[in-house]
């Protein structure tokens, strides 16, 4: 059984994403946007194929803006990728599964490098 | 956002297919895809009284609706052709590219997509920067970098 992109909020945003150790995905999105229903099943995929290396996480910009405003979000659907805290790459747009891999395995190889 | 009135879903329905004629585009293949957008526009009728393009994040939509360059059809759109909603797009489902700037997000998303009915749409397409009118329309591919707007 697949495990798919958890909701992340407003609130629940520091505990879930901030403070969370290693590598986090989050997808912001919105209800009426097509590209971002492109994109949900390729998350939701992201998620099952790597549980246990990556946190994948959902953000509904209509319902919790001051996040998606804190990180300048136009264009949606727009995914984040969050180290130990920090912003580190961002994709926008409905783009193939291969391009958010490539960046997964990527950022997953440098966490993986000794320092 | 709440589902729209039946009304305004009409409206925009209408609206969205005479436009994609007009334009020489056509609906996304994925139908799911189509009417998420045609139902975000609506759902922004009823809740802004305009068609705000459902696909960027506003900190201020009502702010945003007056400036007008995201109501459907945007600026985007009647410049470049563009619809990074992907409701007007060519019959495999892309968005044209061909005349937005190399380093817009378009662009890098999706590579260089040519528009196969040149001769329709665009009906601001002298508001593109110059470079990009002129050498797009000849051959597809700009030649010359030039900043977003």
């Amino acid at each position: 059984m697949g495990t798919n992109a958890l909701k992340v909020d407003d609130a629940g945003w520091e505990t879930e994403v901030i403070k969370s150790p290693g590598l986090v995905m989050v997808d912001f999105w919105a209800v009426w946007c097509g590209p971002c229903q492109m994109v949900a099943p390729i998350v939701d995929e992201l998620a099952t194929e790597y549980a246990g290396k990556l946190k994948v996480m959902k953000l509904n910009t209509d319902e919790n803006p001051e996040v998606a405003g804190r990180y300048q979000i136009m264009s949606i659907p727009t995914v984040l990728f969050f180290k130990n805290g920090q912003p580190v790459e961002k994709l926008i747009g409905a783009r193939p599964k291969k391009q958010f891999k490539d960046i997964i395995d990527q950022l997953l190889t440098q966490s993986a490098s000794p320092a | 956002m709440d589902s729209p009135h039946k009304e305004s879903l009409e409206k925009m329905w209408k609206f969205v297919k005479g436009f994609a004629d007009k334009s020489g585009t056509t609906f996304h293949p994925t139908p799911g895809v189509t009417d998420s957008v045609v139902n975000g526009l609506a759902a922004h009728v009823d809740e802004l009284g305009k068609p705000l393009c459902p696909c960027n994040f506003y900190k201020d939509k009502e702010a945003e609706a007056k400036l007008r360059r995201w109501i459907c059809a945007c600026d985007e759109m009647q410049i470049y052709k563009y619809c990074h909603c992907l409701l007007f797009v060519r019959g495999d489902g892309m968005p044209i590219t061909e005349y937005l700037p190399e380093d817009h997000e378009g662009r890098q998303i999706y590579g260089l997509i040519a528009d196969p009915t040149p001769d329709k749409g665009r009906a601001l397409r002298h508001r593109a920067p110059a470079a990009i009118a002129t050498t797009a329309t000849a051959d597809g591919t700009p030649s010359k970098r030039i900043p977003n707007q």
